[in-house]
């Protein structure tokens, strides 16, 4: 994919460069705004470029995510979005995780980076030097290929393992310490997948959401021309402020409104 | 409007179609209505509104301060603002006064499906109550376990007369009125019921959304539920694809006994464009085939080892833990063709189920915020086109297929608990946690008002 290699923020002056070559005006750039981009035809397509747009984080290595609800906001028909995750999810395309982080979060992963992001905590645990490590190539083989739901019931997960070998509590429990499997709080028996690696990045956005939200609570009629709110910088969450903008207006919390100066972002009442 | 009568006269149009534009017209146009006002006695947030299924003439309302009243509001009782506003004042009025009345709130109240001799409540009071309507005195008592969230009856219901309770037990009960007593008990939700609905194309079948968010279909002649709804069995589009369907196979495990020639029918996870090869799976128990071949009751073995109960084929439902919501469900409503569910849940999310095929068709509802704490009463158009949904303190009407939002209704000044759709007069009833009920009509010019009352005479001229 072309865009991944321009989503590297070190070398801007490159990039503009790469930018004037290339015919395609949707390839993703930070000096391209949110409101020229802010709506896709496709859900693959808005996928591919959000993909692409994913923030840099230093310190954590983290492979790209979309939330649902950042699509939402993305595609105008909602429902077209749902059918086609379905169809893409069905497909084996990616996979959508639960998160645990608002009532009802989604993050959608591309399959390869998914396993890429697995790869790393797998060579970060070989480094220390950890046992019973076959049980990830286990998962990576059985579970992922056959489960595409969420969610994944113990017995399940012990008959899909137990395949190739003698699964015992200790596969399970460094599952579960990678961060790849989390326990349900509803249900001792069922997990969801997770992604791992990714518990600051989360604290991150509901920090980033609450900051959004708050400064446009406090203004005097809680709106702000979107143009405007897109250079702010948030002190409190290392994704971009167009990473949070899609994601509030996908949600709701935000709605735009078209007015002859622009797109005016405000917090909607219900 | 006048052409489409020209073009029903000289058969242009099909009577049918010519009714439904009508309607679908009127319905575009409704808005809180200016010439009709519903006064309301209650001092308590506003729990259950019904008009009855007969005439559609008398509107049911049940309260947070144990009152249930009834509304005539096809005809006023009297007019004010010169004879343009209609006032319904409540035909009678039970509370807590009475001697047989319910101490608590008034969760649920129904009217009889046959006609509005009688009506049923059910209240915080653990008591579901049956009043014979022209007296107004109980005459039935049924004694709950626990808090009465929703009741309900049959329409279709020619050979039984059964209310069907949900309360904060995980049990399902239907009274009989012909007995008097609790003649069933439906096993197999695992925490409360919020809300309980009759099948309307079938007399025999009930679908109750508990607050574990699992949406279960019982068929009360059976022990046992026949389908619970998973959200993650989806289809895309209105109808199941024809060809893709779930096929009998063989299972088996490596590690477990073999339990080969068996014909299980495959369960839910390998649904529809995955036809791979067999999948070893978890040792499935035998399922209860004489359902049909669309049954797929997934027996797990329970938690701890190998330890198998030995259950009725029919309890096999109990060990399935799919749900339909994240959270509780906490509105149900079946279209009036019968083909298709809608439910709301506490996650804020409303979903379109097929209820032939039991999957979630994928329907994206724009919804923000639902209340999650009571049970919410939703609404539907004859021909399932639009259906109303309270949404904290609005209700919003979002068009069946696309999902998409039409009209907001925006006039409680707090929670909106339950709507009614009057099809007959295309007139939205509902009822919050304000103490009001608000009428919404399609709009008319003040000037054609033709049963607006009797006008005072009065001279015009200027002093």
């Amino acid at each position: 994919m072309k865009n991944d290699t321009n989503s590297d923020s070190s070398k801007p002056k490159k990039r503009r460069r790469d930018e004037e070559i290339e015919a395609e005006s949707s390839s993703s750039d930070r000096t391209l705004s949110l409101e020229e981009n802010l709506t896709f035809s496709d859900t693959l397509v808005a996928l591919r470029i959000m993909r692409a747009q994913f923030p840099h984080i230093d310190k954590v290595s983290i492979r790209p995510f979309i939330l649902q609800s950042q699509l939402y906001s993305s595609v105008n028909d909602r429902t077209q979005v749902d059918r086609e995750l379905e169809s893409l999810r069905r497909e084996r395309v990616l996979r959508v995780f639960k998160l645990n982080t608002g009532q009802d979060d989604h993050a959608i992963m591309f399959l390869d980076d998914y396993l890429n992001q697995i790869e790393c905590v797998v060579k970060r645990m070989e480094e220390k030097k950890q046992v019973n490590l076959e049980v990830f190539e286990w998962f990576q083989t059985h579970v992922l290929d056959s489960k595409l739901e969420p969610s994944v019931g113990h017995e399940e997960l012990c008959s899909l393992l137990s395949i190739v070998g003698k699964v015992k509590d200790e596969h399970i429990s460094l599952l579960i310490n990678a961060g790849i499997l989390t326990r349900q709080l509803i249900d001792p028996d069922m997990y969801w997948f997770a992604i791992p690696n990714i518990g600051s990045v989360l604290k991150g956005l509901s920090q980033g959401r609450k900051e959004i939200i708050s400064f446009l609570n406090r203004r005097k009629y809680k709106e702000m021309m979107l143009a405007l709110l897109e250079k702010k910088h948030l002190r409190f969450s290392p994704l971009d402020m167009r990473f949070h903008l899609r994601d509030l207006i996908g949600s709701g919390h935000l709605k735009t409104i078209h007015t002859p100066t622009g797109l005016v972002v405000q917090i909607s009442k219900d | 409007m006048w052409k489409d009568i020209g073009g029903r006269e000289a058969g242009q149009i099909r009577p049918n179609s010519f009714a439904n534009r009508v309607k679908s017209h009127r319905l575009s146009t409704l808005q809180l209505s200016n010439y009709k006002d519903i006064v309301s006695p209650h001092k308590g947030s506003i729990n259950s509104l019904q008009v009855d299924l007969t005439e559609e003439r008398y509107l049911l309302s049940g309260a947070s301060d144990s009152s249930v009243a009834v509304y005539d509001v096809q005809r006023a009782t009297d007019y004010e603002g010169g004879g343009h506003i209609a006032k319904h004042r409540s035909v009678f009025v039970v509370d807590k006064q009475h001697e047989h009345g319910h101490k608590y709130a008034i969760s649920s109240a129904i009217w009889y499906p046959v006609d509005t001799g009688l009506f049923v409540t059910g209240s915080y009071d653990h008591y579901v109550k049956v009043w014979d309507t022209n007296c107004t005195r109980v005459v039935m008592n049924f004694k709950m376990p626990g808090k009465v969230y929703r009741t309900a009856m049959s329409p279709l219901a020619a050979s039984h007369m059964l209310i069907a309770a949900g309360t904060e037990d995980v049990q399902v009960r239907l009274c009989d009125i012909a007995s008097g007593a609790i003649s069933q008990t439906l096993s197999g939700h695992r925490d409360g019921i919020m809300t309980v609905e009759w099948s309307t194309s079938s007399e025999w079948i009930l679908v109750t959304g508990g607050c574990d968010g699992a949406i279960r279909f019982w068929d009360i002649r059976r022990a046992g539920c026949f389908r619970v709804l998973d959200q993650s069995q989806s289809q895309l589009g209105r109808r199941p694809p024809l060809l893709k369907r779930k096929r009998p196979g063989y299972k088996f495990v490596r590690n477990g006994p073999l339990v080969a020639s068996m014909m299980v029918s495959i369960s839910k996870s390998l649904s529809a464009g995955q036809n791979s090869s067999v999948k070893p799976r978890a040792p499935q128990k035998r399922s209860a085939n004489g359902n049909g071949v669309r049954q797929s009751s997934v027996g797990r073995i329970p938690a701890k080892g190998s330890v198998r109960q030995r259950l009725h084929p029919g309890m096999l439902s109990s060990q399935d833990r799919a749900t339909a919501h994240y959270g509780a469900v906490t509105g149900l409503k079946v279209t009036e063709d019968g083909m298709y569910l809608l439910s709301a849940g506490s996650d804020s999310r409303i979903r379109l189920w097929d209820v032939e095929s039991g999957r979630n068709t994928l329907v994206n509802f724009e919804t923000v915020r639902l209340q999650t704490s009571k049970p919410i009463q939703l609404a539907t158009t004859q021909d399932p086109a639009v259906v109303f949904v309270p949404c904290m303190t609005a209700v919003k009407a979002f068009d069946i297929w696309s999902g998409k939002t039409c009209l907001t209704f925006r006039g409680h000044y707090e929670h909106v608990n339950c709507c009614c759709f009057s099809s007959q007069d295309q007139e939205l009833y509902t009822g919050g946690n304000d103490r009001q009920i608000l009428v919404w009509c399609p709009s008319r010019l003040i000037s054609d008002g033709v049963d607006a009352g009797p006008m005072q005479d009065q001279d015009n001229w200027s002093d």
